[in-house]
């Protein structure tokens, strides 16, 4: 039996595989930021003294101009930003996807497109007053999509999709920003329009009339209802900046794209509206108008083609605008990360501190050059502690680089002192500019682009992954798969791979090769499919005599069937929004092919059970944003302490489970019903106002005590072979996933628990040829499907959706504070990942039972075909997620463009991938778990 | 697919899948046309699965009329009163074990139970009913639960065959619902109603082609071949 310990290396081979294929994926695709939540701060122009020195209590009145002052200030190396003297207000209006070439006039068209010649109104004004408009073309970033196009416009940094920070779950922005700087300064902000706003950064308006913006077949309600209050708030004078935003002309596009009348008629309104809001404001009032993104030719947007990078900038000051020459040039381009800095300095504020964009002077009004200077000499200063502390932070800029930009900068305001005339500032402002773009091309770098080679690679590296052990599990026949497994393949596979490694790091040593992770794991994997490879050539005998001899029953095809169409559907996004509803469709359905196949009355009752069971848990599952009725019918932050029905269930269910299950698991039943009782306890006194926290929090850590306990004592030997400790595995598995989800989710638990169960059941029985133990039924893949598809709606089933905002942060919390702990952080992710994905988990330590449960179960069988046995599903089961994990990343890649991308897509990509590492897990602790129990001597049969 | 055994049983099978061909297509042209199509889930437009009904109902005095060479009238006239009210009961029954299946695969709980037993009923009248009109109730019931084989009554295999199709074709309509194109045609239960539908005339087009093929065959052996495809398609269950 040395073979055993070769199936479980195999099977972490096999994870290790598909996980460093996964990982390199992701390490091309998600792009991350680190976000810090450092505030500009400035200091008031009064508390300096005509020397440029902060004025200490000496209240001495000295007569200096403002200007002296300023040029004082900066004479003065190391000086604090300093507020600008002046402030204005402004009228910010976003026009969603109000694309550059919307804005264009050309009276010589013959025939113009239906969003050509437009809007007249910007060519108009241009031409009555040449300094009081600007119109530029206003490049975005990618992503192009209107979250992150708001984050940048008013951070004036380059948002990611991942936003790292401290706290995942609100959607709140948690950088500096302009409203923030706005509000500090002790300014009003207004807002109207697309809700976007209000959920990235809320209580912080003086006024706010927000609409849900989701629905983009709806081209009219959000306008109609701004422009019902825009014109009033206009002619107030409470507030210093008024944000509107308008989503026609956006959802024009996704509706219609911008080749159709709907978008004239937007436009034509667009222009009407700023028409009327021109002649509204007074003259010192500031507008900008502007587009967050383009649009493609089909109106989408998201990506990073030309059409959707230029957006459209348009700003009107009755009394004129500063700036020189080439800068005022009309269709002159424009970085979406310089507008935060500039509209700081139209209130007098520095730029918000994660800011890395340019002051636009053009669209302010006429300064001083002492002014100019100052706003100048603040955004310099702003970046360097910016390029300082993100030093400190993160290590994704290499540290010579930054080192070189901080002392470029510190050089150049150290310059600003020196500079007297315009000719001096024009050349200044170059000089200035050209180093901040320098800043943003190291940063874009890492931020922005998708790393497409390591993409392509990480998924020729998972489909061949897949092919070759799925004809490995799916072509060789099993009575040879202890001999495999005997010989010295998979021996000679783990030496390959650290010869692999260490040939890697040796080279890396050498400086032969840049990226030594990449290396490793694409060497790897490529080793591991040529030695899979070669086993197949070697048993292509097999394979084709097995493939050539028999067609599989139609439940095992309709399984398979059902397995892919769950994975294809991830294509779509109106399937990943829905999948919970589909995952049990097809769970149900598979099930119900097998019962029907086994065609008695009990198999079917076992059925209609099960489906009850997914239609109870149905109640569970919860709803995301794009779920329009149902999630606006049940309301946001509805999981907050749980109603006392809930705690009654809890307590029940828990009760239940343990009651039942303590008598037949032996003396470890003990220990279960020790555990649930804490459980229950943990919950009870935790409940309401009356309970006690504390107690309450040490009663949880005593149930995880015993659990790890009992989980120790579940290495003592068994006589009766594995089926009993991997019964008391899943229970030990479901009170841990019942203690992170909460009273509230805990009867879920429960419920799949018992689905779980039932389909069991509904498998001990399927027919073999004899009523002896057959490998070829009760290790076939239909099973290994039903399962996959069970375990992946466990996570729907347990109240989690795919989406960042559905993440639950309580259960880190449950058993107090692990940040006290040195190990923290690895606590808390393990409880959090615990509860996201402990279902797939406690399915994976289950798949042996699948094939050793029930009367004509494996058990009975020898211990080689029992291992054989439970190899094979527990690989076929891990497939089964690959297969959808391979598809969410292919899905990501065609879909990268896609307007849902960091919506839907790739959250799903995340959350499968993390439903298929806990799957690995746990089917590998399964095997391991049996492979340690099952009986040593051969029984002479 | 099936074999025929006679020649009568061959013309009758393939006159009455024509009429299903003919008259369930002309009625969702009749009700697309009336603009009730999407309301075939509402109680209102119940009229629609008596007409069905009645021409199942009719179509059945057709297939199983005795025929001149077997004979026996005597049997069929004597247990009516009895046999109609079980046959109700029966129908009652697997309609309720429809409407219980269709809300485990994911039907609302709660709310549209109307448009739930709307679709159930359908598949009733489409799945079941032809069976118990041709065998009575006994016999179907025995059907079901396995205890006799359909191997040999060649109408029993088409009528098996046309309710699997029906049943796959309501599974299969599931498909689009979740979609989010947000047309009226969406709404629960109408994507699985005209699914029922449309695999139940799929399976009496299958039986009209067979027909016509094994006809031909008579002919022109070399359609023959034709004939065994379609004979292997059927090995799969």
């Amino acid at each position: 039996m040395k073979e055993k310990w070769n199936f479980i290396f195999y099977l972490i081979w096999f994870s290790y595989l598909i996980m460093s294929a996964v990982l390199m994926f992701g390490h091309g695709f998600l792009l991350s930021r680190k976000t810090m939540s450092d505030i500009t701060e400035c200091q008031h122009l009064e508390t300096f003294d005509c020397s440029g020195r902060e004025r200490g209590n000496s209240s001495i009145e000295e007569s200096c101009t403002l200007d002296e002052k300023i040029k004082q200030i900066l004479s003065v190396t190391g000086s604090p930003l300093i507020c600008a003297p002046s402030h204005g207000r402004v009228v910010f209006i976003l026009v969603d996807a109000l694309r550059y070439d919307f804005t264009e006039y050309d009276d010589k068209l013959e025939k113009p497109l239906p969003y050509q010649n437009r809007l007249p109104v910007m060519q108009r004004t241009l031409e009555l007053c040449p300094d009081c408009v600007r119109l530029f073309r206003f490049i975005a970033d990618p992503p192009t999509t209107t979250l992150q196009r708001v984050k940048a416009l008013v951070t004036g940094s380059l948002p990611t999709f991942i936003d790292a920070s401290s706290n995942f779950a609100a959607m709140e922005l948690q950088e500096d920003n302009i409203i923030d700087q706005v509000v500090n300064a002790g300014h009003h902000a207004v807002l109207l329009g697309d809700d976007t706003w209000s959920r990235l950064m809320p209580r912080r308006w003086f006024r706010a009339h927000t609409m849900y913006s989701f629905h983009t077949w709806d081209l009219d309600t959000v306008d109609i209802e701004v422009d019902s209050k825009i014109y009033d708030e206009l002619k107030k004078d409470d507030w210093d900046l008024l944000v509107a935003h308008y989503l026609g002309v956006d959802h024009a596009g996704h509706r219609y794209g911008p080749n159709h009348s709907e978008m004239k008629r937007k436009l034509d309104e667009t222009n009407a509206r700023i028409e009327k809001i021109i002649k509204i404001i007074p003259k010192d009032v500031i507008l900008y108008v502007v587009g967050d993104h383009g649009m493609t030719e089909s109106g989408d947007h998201g990506g990073e083609s030309k059409a959707e990078r230029t957006a459209a900038m348009f700003a009107y000051r009755g009394a004129g605008f500063g700036g020189q020459s080439p800068d005022i040039q009309t269709g002159r381009e424009v970085e979406q990360t310089d507008l935060a800095p500039t509209m700081s300095a139209a209130f007098g504020r520095p730029p918000p501190a994660p800011s890395l964009g340019n002051i636009l002077f053009p669209v302010l009004p006429k300064m001083t050059v002492a002014e100019t200077l100052l706003h100048l000499t603040n955004s310099l200063k702003q970046v360097s502690q910016y390029l300082v502390r993100y030093g400190e932070e993160s290590q994704q800029v290499s540290l010579d680089r930054l080192a070189h930009l901080i002392n470029a900068t510190r050089e150049q305001i150290e310059k600003a002192a020196t500079v007297k005339t315009e000719d001096d500032l024009s050349i200044y402002v170059s000089n200035v500019r050209l180093l901040m773009d320098n800043v943003r091309i190291v940063f874009r770098e890492v931020w922005v682009e998708f790393d497409t080679v390591s993409m392509l690679r990480a998924l020729l590296l998972l489909i061949l992954v897949i092919f070759f052990n799925w004809l490995i599990v799916e072509g060789i026949p099993i009575e040879r798969l202890p001999n495999i497994f005997a010989s010295t393949f998979v021996s000679c596979g783990l030496i390959s791979m650290a010869i692999c490694v260490s040939v890697c790091y040796t080279v890396f040593h050498f400086e032969l090769l840049e990226d030594v992770h990449h290396g490793v794991i694409l060497s790897t994997g490529l080793i591991s499919s040529a030695l899979t490879c070669v086993l197949v050539i070697m048993h292509w005998d097999g394979i084709s005599q097995r493939w050539y001899e028999g067609r599989s029953p139609i439940y095992e095809r309709f399984s398979r069937g059902a397995l892919m169409a769950s994975a294809a559907v991830l294509l779509s996004n109106s399937y990943i929004i829905e999948e919970g509803a589909e995952l049990s469709f097809l769970a149900l359905s598979v099930l119900g092919t097998i019962a029907w196949n086994i065609g008695t009355i009990k198999a079917f009752t076992l059925w209609v059970g099960f489906g009850a069971t997914l239609v109870i848990s149905r109640s569970y599952r919860g709803c995301r944003e794009e779920q329009g009725d149902c999630w606006t019918s049940i309301g946001v932050g509805s999981t907050g302490q749980a109603s006392r029905t809930a705690l009654v269930m809890a307590l029940g269910s828990m009760a239940a489970v343990v009651a039942i299950a303590r008598r037949h698991v032996g003396w470890r039943g003990h220990g279960v019903v020790l555990a649930g009782l804490f459980a229950c306890a943990h919950w009870a006194l935790g409940w309401g106002a009356l309970g006690s926290p504390s107690r309450s929090r040490q009663l949880a850590r005593g149930s995880w005590l015993i659990l790890g306990s009992m989980f120790v004592l579940l290495w003592k030997r068994e006589r009766f072979g594995a089926i009993l400790p991997l019964i008391v595995c899943s229970l030990l598995f479901f009170i841990a996933n019942a203690l992170v989800l909460g009273a509230s989710f805990a009867p879920s638990a429960a419920l799949g628990l018992l689905a779980g169960y039932l389909a069991l059941n509904v498998v001990s029985m399927m027919k073999n040829g004899n009523s002896k133990f057959s490998l070829s039924t009760r290790c076939s893949s239909s099973v290994a499907c039903m399962w996959a598809l069970l375990a992946s709606y466990q996570f729907y089933g347990t109240g989690h959706h795919a989406t960042l905002g559905h993440v639950r942060w309580a259960p880190a919390f449950h058993a107090g504070d692990p940040n006290y702990l040195p190990i923290g952080p690895f606590v808390t992710g393990a409880l959090v990942s615990l509860e996201l994905f402990g279902m797939p988990f406690m399915f994976g330590a289950a798949v042996p039972l699948l094939a050793l449960w029930g009367r004509n179960g494996a058990a009975a069988a020898g211990p080689r075909t029992q291992m054989a046995a439970v190899f094979t599903l527990c690989l076929k089961f891990g497939l089964c997620f690959a297969v959808r994990v391979f598809m969410s990343a292919l899905s990501a890649t065609i879909h990268c463009r896609h307007l849902m991308i960091w919506g839907v897509f790739t959250p799903k990509l995340l959350f499968e991938s993390g439903a298929c590492a806990a799957a690995l897990l746990g089917t590998v602790v399964g095997a391991t778990l049996t492979a340690w129990h099952v009986p040593t001597q051969i029984k002479p049969s | 697919m099936f074999a025929f055994n006679t020649q009568l049983e061959l013309r009758r099978i393939t006159i009455s899948s024509l009429i299903t061909c003919i008259y369930l297509p002309s009625i969702v042209t009749v009700i697309s046309y009336r603009g009730s199509l999407y309301y075939v889930g509402k109680g209102s437009s119940f009229y629609i699965l008596v007409l069905i009904f009645i021409a199942e109902l009719l179509k059945s005095f057709y297939l199983s009329a005795p025929n001149d060479i077997q004979g026996k009238k005597g049997k069929t006239s004597k247990t009516k009163a009895s046999d109609v009210l079980k046959s109700f009961v029966f129908l009652l029954g697997v309609n309720f074990c429809f409407f219980i299946g269709i809300i485990l695969f994911g039907a609302p709980v709660l709310d549209l139970h109307e448009e739930t037993l709307m679709l159930s009923t359908l598949l009733t009248i489409l799945t079941i009913f032809p069976l118990i009109l041709h065998s009575g109730v006994e016999c179907s019931m025995q059907l079901l639960f396995g205890v006799k084989s359909f191997a040999r009554d060649t109408v029993v295999e088409m009528l098996v065959n046309n309710a699997m199709l029906t049943v796959c074709g309501a599974w299969l309509g599931a498909v689009v619902i979740p979609l989010d194109w947000n047309t009226p045609w969406q709404q629960w239960p109408i994507p699985c109603y005209l699914g029922a539908i449309g695999g139940y005339l799929l399976a009496n087009v299958l039986t009209v082609f067979k027909a016509t093929l094994m006809t031909a065959a008579y002919k022109y052996p070399a359609v023959n071949f034709l004939v065994m495809i379609l004979n292997k398609l059927r090995v799969s269950k």
